[in-house]
């Protein structure tokens, strides 16, 4: 609507109760703040058609003075307190009392927060060359500046070590060249689309990137953990990422206590999944993958390649296919394979662009379970689907398609302990990577 | 006593930066075109047409004309040819 309003004609959305504060937010950060519109207490979707109808008619009076009244929402822009005090009996009571501000402002993952003091900042500026105000990228979904400083203070209250500032500052560069406006509309979604970081090159040894049992909480993963979170604290208060402003996940995930990890590099048969795209075994990169859930993939037993790839196609074989024109979010994946995998994969030969054709060609499974239901005479149906139309809930169940456009929309990365249990995520939009050498 | 000083995490935004306003509003919807931009989710074209006829029903040689891409986001082409051929548009989202 904003884009209407750009051309210079009045515009007005009809939006959902739950997403009142999401329209806000949406419409400060397309610069249009005093944009009206009106508010149905349901979401249209599920919603039966004769509901759609009378919410509809209980705003006509409003939608239409939306239409006929000038704007008088106040468009002045808040000020921003750039220091805030704290006083406490003592230095732990006046933590506690940040604490209890920040989480009730919602800037925190509501976990403790280590205090950005001006000393503690400055300590992680120094870890980039980049001076303080430089802005690396207007950062998605709400785009903020994203300047040096704003990194650092967000890291900071992550508990982040100037030596991981080029990993972070990279991370939130990356994320801004990700497909759709950095998947913009995947992170504002009510799916729980979730961003999760891989790094390749030497800094991932440099600062202790854990890249075998990666992935959840502990001792072994502090450097995986203190990163990802500083990355999730920028994403949230840089780019706006709130919960029910713009991340409206219906749901959610624990996947957006976002990790960062190493690639099992050591133990690859292959090369980096950096080098694959372009950088040098010794540039540091790092990658961003969007997750849309996650599948422990277990192979019991198998020791060719041929049956640990088919243990693989056979188990990625779950989530969804759209019937939509475009690629949205989960229509890829995303494999951490581990070293008892990959090791005998590549070691009968297979290369990953092998690995990957292989999987694709036999990751095969039944059009109706994979549309799961979808009601066909839904707009978003696109035409090349319409003869589903005409076909038998039965037909439709029996028919075997592909799970994925090509294998082009697998990504494999080398990471975990012993064992052949592989992690497979749905994914997309497709991934970006960026090197991180030049924010050190 | 303690007083401990930080600093503000959240960023500025680029989109408050340079703010545009919304455009003036015809004083009535009498004689007006009214485009509906319907972005293919369930129900949402049936919160357009009746919004639609109740336009027509309360204003008189009200236009109305139906835009959808048939998926969401609506496609740039759909949402622009809505703004040049309407007066004002009307819109139903949030999924």
């Amino acid at each position: 609507m904003i884009e209407i309003e750009k051309m210079g004609k009045p515009a007005v959305p009809i939006v959902s109760g739950r997403f009142e504060d999401d329209a806000l937010a949406s419409s400060r950060a397309f610069g249009m703040p005093d944009l009206q519109f009106v508010i149905v207490p349901r979401i249209y979707r599920n919603l039966a058609d004769n509901l759609c109808v009378t919410q509809t008619e209980e705003v006509m009076d409003e939608l239409i003075s939306c239409l006929t009244a000038n704007s008088t929402n106040d468009t002045t822009p808040e000020d921003q307190e750039s220091t805030l005090r704290y006083e406490g009996e003592d230095r732990f009571d006046a933590i506690l009392k940040m604490n209890s501000d920040y989480t009730r402002r919602d800037w925190s993952d509501a976990l403790p927060v280590f205090p950005p003091t001006e000393s503690a900042v400055a300590d992680l500026i120094s870890g980039t060359s980049l001076p303080s105000d430089h802005v690396v990228c207007d950062m998605p979904p709400g785009f903020g500046l994203a300047t040096v400083e704003k990194i650092a203070i967000n890291s900071a209250l992550a508990g982040a070590k100037p030596e991981h500032m080029p990993i972070i500052i990279a991370a939130v560069k990356c994320l801004s060249e990700m497909g759709d406006h950095g998947g913009k509309s995947l992170l504002m979604s009510t799916s729980p689309h979730a961003p999760i970081l891989v790094v390749n090159g030497p800094i991932a040894k440099e600062v202790g990137l854990n890249p075998r049992s990666a992935l959840g909480p502990g001792r072994d993963n502090e450097i995986n953990i203190i990163i990802g979170r500083a990355f999730y604290l920028c994403l949230k208060n840089i780019g706006m990422w709130y919960p029910n402003k713009m991340d409206m996940d219906t749901i959610g995930t624990t996947r957006k206590f976002v990790h960062c990890l190493g690639e099992n590099e050591d133990m690859s048969p292959w090369p980096s999944y950096a080098e694959d795209r372009g950088f040098k075994a010794s540039e540091s990169a790092i990658s961003i993958f969007v997750t849309d859930g996650e599948l422990d993939v277990q192979d019991q037993g198998n020791t060719s390649a041929e049956g640990l790839l088919k243990t693989l196609a056979y188990g990625i074989t779950f989530g969804n296919t759209t019937l939509g024109g475009s690629r949205a979010g989960g229509h890829e994946r995303l494999i951490f394979m581990p070293p008892d995998v990959a090791g005998p994969v590549g070691g009968e030969g297979f290369s990953k662009k092998d690995a990957r054709e292989f999987i694709h060609k036999h990751a095969n499974n039944s059009l109706g379970k994979m549309i799961q239901y979808m009601p066909l005479g839904d707009a978003r149906v696109h035409e090349n689907w319409h003869y589903l139309r005409n076909q038998t809930e039965e037909e439709i169940l029996s028919t075997e398609v592909p799970l994925l456009h090509s294998p082009d929309d697998i990504d494999i990365v080398v990471v975990g302990a012993d064992r052949a249990k592989t992690l497979v995520f749905p994914s997309g939009p497709s991934s970006a990577t960026i090197g991180i050498d030049q924010y050190r | 006593m303690h007083l401990l000083e930080v600093s503000n995490p959240v960023a500025q935004q680029r989109g408050m930066m340079n703010i545009l306003r919304t455009n003036p509003r015809p004083k009535s919807l009498d004689g007006l075109t009214i485009g509906l931009v319907w972005s293919g989710t369930h129900g949402g074209d049936l919160a357009l047409n009746r919004a639609g006829e109740i336009i027509q029903e309360r204003f008189s040689d009200v236009s109305i004309n139906f835009y959808t891409g048939g998926n969401y986001p609506t496609p740039p082409p759909i949402v622009k040819q809505a703004g040049e051929e309407c007066d004002v548009v009307i819109g139903a989202t949030a999924d």
